[in-house]
């Protein structure tokens, strides 16, 4: 179970929090003038990276606000929490962080755990 | 000793073991050496090692609800435990099953998936009960009892293992301001100390001086907590692990008492002291009762005083067994043989000396090619250096093939592990978390190491001082081991048998053949010969499985790979997970103020989320739902009926923009709405589908009420405010659910004013001054009401808030006032029966998440001047106004006397073809349907393929049994289309 920094009450077990998806999805300012194409790209589809994520998590089960994080997907590591309309850090920030727990690539997923000789 | 003797029953006999005996080593005191049947095909089998890693000598203790897979080499016995043995019929000694050990040649890998493919319905009825009662382990329970709570600690170190090197880092850590946990599987801290005699001495003291030295020292530390009896299972992300305790070692478990308790370890470091687990070796019949892992064999002596046999054959591939040899030598036992896969030049001089002054028979460079025997090892047959066969006549047999560090918890907290070409087996290469291995676990398995280990990894943490011990061993601390896996089997017959996984029963021969089938990935081999995929998880085997492996594809071990190690590291039980949160704790039961009086009038309930409504009242002992529901339908139509709508979901929605921001939650325009009205509305969620219903009351632009269904309330009011918080951050708007500060009443029927204006007799509800869809708050004795016009069965209606502690005298009240009126309650499936006679919706039954307004021909309630809301943009997707979509009609049967299954497909041909060749073309599905009392008549609602379009039309609805009933597609609007009754 993840410890998730709430940026408005600290420290917390995952079982507190929900995941809402992807962070920075921003709605279009006038939507009857995207394109159809336009517009399921803001309704559908989501980055799904392997690496590093910025994604909304609310407490649920606590003070009920939204807030953003940034998360390695690969390692599961939440690297950082941030208010809502708080600038994103930028992804520079996190590129030395370790990317897989087992040195396994970039793309693709599977528990790597042996170390090769 | 007589004082001590404790008795207890294995298979209807008793037996008598001490205190502190497990079920295993008591009944190897009492010279029982079978204890249980195979999986698959019922082989004899016993007791093969002595702590967790067992695989054999699972079994089921009768008086504890039936506990199966108990494992006999862990459980502790106490006075009246009543044990039985598993998997067998009629008796352990004599079973009916051991007929599949006769027809294992056709039992091999991938049997069941290969054999019991066809014909249809065979597998339902007869292949799965059949395996069923043949392959498996222990009975369920035949009860549950949840006895188990849960703990959660936050510490700055975890020490994972009381043994040796565990000890050694507690008591550098105590003294400092480190809060540390230590955790011990067994009954008593030592591990390595207590199981063996491998430790001579430390500090020139005997080692159980020395354990209880130091157990006093950590005691005394005030920073330094110790659990016993406490198995970690889990290791997760951010230093989270759960560890199982037992508490009623040894004592038959109270009901009143916790027997386990789940502990929730959030850590700053982890420290794994969790040792290493002996592997075996494959040979014919290596799974006969009285083969034994060498050190468990060991550990029976040190720490039971049992000597399970006083002359077994030893046989090993490396060191490690020398301090069985010189133990049991200490105890005049004299062992038959002693085996060495080695070379004479790789043995310890110790060694040699020892089987050379005590004239024990010595075979170096020899293996053991099998063991014979009826229900347990009668001969014992070597393969000699020069290749000749010799058979032994002995009853045990110990075996060694290596030692594995314990990785597992290591590999769950992702730690990275490497092959070690030196000790043969996996060892932590590099922590993924803050993870500390010290001892056997991280591949040092000498003794005269671990101090330096302990100061060397632990001397980063703040306030540590290096610490000092002198340690002797006995004999030497080499290792020398040579690979083995498999011995050579001398009989080739189909039905000999070498095991590599003995809980599951698989052989040496399904990892052969899955190769040849192509399995050669390690975890598709797993998969397919269920290797290491018991309770046990292969702790004694599965690496020997990737040894030989390697061997059949000529790959290192290292390509091969380990398989994931997934948690638990032990199985849990299921009372421990449930912990407290078990029946009514598990999901809290709501019910509304009115409950008592619904239990009194004989209501039959429904769970709607949480919620208990009333379904439908009986009215007499024996009055069907069927009978419930025509009756109460029809009582409200003709006169009045009341539903208790508590449970519907209340939103007060306030704040400078709170009418900004109903307009774009809801699809209907709020804007030019008077206060004090109500609307009827939609949400939707971006994706332009059906997501709640409900009715929006607006008092003024800065404050709404809105109700929600019944079991979406939580869902509606977080995204709302996912929305207001994320979307619109700048809007000035506050959410609060106020679900259960209000208990609601829906009355309706030609006679509900009649009623109203008796009880509120201050109140005009005439239309004029009370019309459809408007609110408004009265006082009414010494509280306030609000009175909403508003009616889902098509009725004259109106609904009541009333603050939930004067809901019930108010109820009460109601009917009181109704004495000659004939005011009937009714539950929900009349509710739901009345609502589709005027062609109401229910969200979750018309709807499924694939369904826009436009498909329920709800047009009229989107606000077309509206710029924005929540889904509209959706509305104009091209797959989403395009013609073909299902849309929502009313159905009514050609032939008047027949009903309509809810559910049922709606197709157009009416000729269902005996033999289904293609699909047949289906144009929708039946979302409800009733029998109308008052129309006499069965009705349906159903979502088809242009539906509008087929108005007027017939078309057919299939049944359950392989029939169609020809149906006319109507507008579902089926009774008072004007809405006389309505705005009556």
């Amino acid at each position: 179970m993840l410890l998730i920094k709430c940026p408005y009450c600290g420290e917390r077990d995952q079982s507190e929090f929900t995941n809402g998806g992807e962070a920075h999805v921003t709605r279009p300012k006038n939507p009857e003038q995207v394109t159809d194409r336009e517009w399921a790209e803001y309704v559908f589809i989501r980055s799904n990276p392997k690496g590093i994520y910025y994604e909304r998590w609310v407490h649920s089960h606590g003070c009920k606000k939204w807030f953003n994080a940034v998360r390695n997907t690969s390692t599961d590591e939440i690297l950082l929490t941030y208010k809502i309309g708080e600038t994103p850090p930028p992804i520079k920030k996190f590129q030395n962080t370790l990317k897989s727990p087992s040195g396994e690539p970039d793309v693709g997923s599977g528990n790597f755990t042996v170390k090769k000789p | 000793m007589t004082d001590n003797k404790i008795y207890f029953k294995f298979d209807g006999k008793k037996y008598s073991g001490v205190k502190g005996d497990t079920i295993a080593s008591a009944l190897l005191r009492n010279n029982v050496k079978l204890v249980g049947r195979s999986f698959k095909y019922h082989r004899p089998r016993g007791i093969y090692t002595c702590g967790i890693e067992e695989p054999n000598a699972l079994v089921q203790i009768i008086n504890e609800f039936n506990e199966p897979n108990v494992r006999a080499t862990v459980k502790k016995i106490y006075e009246g435990m009543v044990v039985k043995s598993q998997n067998r019929w009629p008796s352990l000694k004599r079973d009916f099953g051991s007929i599949n050990n006769l027809l294992s040649p056709i039992f091999s890998a991938g049997f069941y998936y290969k054999t019991f493919m066809g014909p249809k319905g065979f597998w339902k009825n007869l292949y799965e009960p059949l395996i069923r009662r043949t392959a498996g382990l222990g009975k369920p329970p035949r009860e549950f009892k949840s006895k188990s709570t849960h703990l959660h600690h936050n510490v700055d170190i975890l020490i994972v293992g009381g043994g040796l090197s565990g000890l050694l880092a507690a008591k550098k850590l105590a003294g400092t301001d480190k809060d540390v946990l230590l955790i011990e599987r067994e009954n008593e801290l030592g591990g390595i100390l207590k199981n063996s005699n491998k430790v001579k001495s430390i500090n020139d003291q005997k080692t159980s001086e020395w354990l209880e030295k130091t157990e006093r020292l950590l005691k005394n530390s005030t920073n330094i907590k110790i659990l016993k009896n406490t198995t970690v299972t889990t290791y997760n992300y951010s230093n989270h692990l759960t560890a199982i305790e037992d508490r009623s070692v040894g004592i038959e478990p109270d009901n009143k008492k916790s027997e386990l308790v789940l502990h929730k370890i959030r850590t700053e470091n982890t420290i794994l002291a969790n040792g290493h687990i002996e592997r075996f070796l494959s040979f014919r019949n290596n799974d006969l009762p009285g083969v034994m892992l060498a050190a468990s064999f060991e550990k029976y002596i040190q720490r039971y005083d049992v000597v399970p046999d006083n002359n077994p054959v030893i046989f090993t591939n490396n060191s490690s067994t020398y301090s069985l040899l010189k133990l049991l030598i200490d105890r005049n036992c004299i062992p038959r043989a002693y085996v060495d896969v080695r070379d004479v030049k790789k043995i310890e001089r110790e060694t040699l000396d020892l089987l050379e002054a005590h004239n024990i028979p010595f075979y170096p460079k020899s293996e053991v090619e099998g063991c014979d025997g009826n229900n347990k090892i009668k001969k014992i047959s070597l393969r000699t250096k020069k290749n000749k066969i010799i058979k032994i006549e002995a009853s045990m047999l110990c075996i060694s093939g290596g030692i594995n560090p314990d990785i597992h918890l290591f590999t769950q907290s992702k730690g990275l592990v490497k092959w070690d070409e030196k000790i043969l087996t996996f060892k932590p290469e590099k922590s993924f978390q803050k993870t500390i291995t010290l001892g056997s676990v991280s591949g040092n398995f000498i003794f005269k190491k671990i101090i330096d280990e302990v100061n060397q990894k632990l001397n980063f943490i703040d306030g540590v001082n290096d610490i000092d011990i002198k340690i002797e061993v006995n004999g030497s601390e080499e290792f020398n081991i040579k690979e083995i896996w498999e011995t050579k089997n001398n009989n080739n017959s189909l039905w000999s048998k070498s095991f590599i996984d003995l809980q599951n029963d698989v052989t040496t021969k399904d990892l052969t053949q899955a190769i040849r089938e192509g399995f050669d990935r390690i975890e598709h081999l797993k998969r397919f010969t269920t290797n290491s995929m018991g309770t046990d998880q292969g702790k004694i085997s599965s690496i020997n499985a990737l040894g030989i492996v390697s061997k059949l594809l000529k790959k290192s071990v290292s390509e091969v790979g380990t398989t994931t190690y997934r948690p638990p590291y032990n199985p849990v039980s299921f009372s421990a997970i449930a912990g407290r949160s078990t029946y009514e704790f598990y999901d809290p039961e709501r019910k509304t103020p009115i409950h008592p009086w619904h239990l009194k009038h004989n209501a039959v309930f429904e769970d709607v989320g949480q919620w208990k409504r009333p379904w439908y009242y009986k009215k007499y002992e024996n009055e069907s739902m069927n009978e419930a529901v025509q009756r109460e339908s029809k009582q409200v139509r003709e006169s009045a009926g009341i539903l208790d709508g508590s449970t519907l979901g209340k939103i007060e929605i306030k704040g400078k923009d709170a009418l900004e921001f109903v307009n774009m939650m809801y699809t209907n325009s709020f804007t030019k709405m008077k206060p004090m009205s109500a609307k009827y509305a939609l949400m939707l969620g971006e994706d332009g589908m059906v997501k709640d219903d409900g009715i929006v009351c607006k008092i003024n632009d800065n404050h709404f009420i809105t109700t929600t269904t019944s079991g979406g309330a939580a869902n509606v009011l977080s995204h709302m405010e996912e929305f207001a918080q994320t979307e619109w951050p700048n809007l000035n708007v506050y959410l609060n659910s106020i679900t259960e500060q209000f208990a609601t009443f829906n009355i309706s029927g030609p006679k509900s004013r009649i009623i109203l204006s008796r009880v509120f007799n201050n109140i005009d509800f005439s239309n004029h001054k009370f019309p459809y869809m408007t609110f408004n708050t009265f006082d009414y004795l010494n509280y306030k009401v609000r009175i909403l016009r508003a009616s889902f069965t098509g009725e004259q209606g109106y609904e009541i808030y009333v603050p939930p502690k004067y809901a019930l005298t108010l109820w009460e009240r109601i009917f009181y006032y109704s004495r000659d009126v004939d005011l009937v309650p009714y539950g929900t499936e009349t509710m739901h029966l009345l609502r589709a006679e005027k062609g109401y919706i229910i969200v979750g039954q018309e709807t499924d998440g694939t369904v826009t307004p436009l498909d329920l021909n709800l047009n009229w309630m989107i606000g077309k001047k509206k710029k924005d809301f929540i889904g509209k943009r959706s509305l104009t997707r091209s797959d989403i106004i395009k013609g073909d979509r299902k849309q929502l009609v009313g159905l009514v049967p050609v032939d008047k006397s027949y009903g309509i299954e809810e559910g049922q497909h709606v197709i157009e041909d009416k000729n269902i073809p005996s033999q289904i060749d293609k699909p047949i073309k289906m144009l929708g599905h039946v979302t409800s349907s009733y029998f109308s009392p008052t129309l006499n008549h069965s009705i349906a609602m159903a979502l088809i393929k242009e539906g509008n379009r087929k108005i007027g039309s017939q078309i057919y609805v299939s049944t359950s049994n392989m029939n169609v009933i020809p149906v006319e597609v109507v507008k579902p609007n089926f009774l008072d289309p004007e809405n006389k009754r309505l705005l009556s």
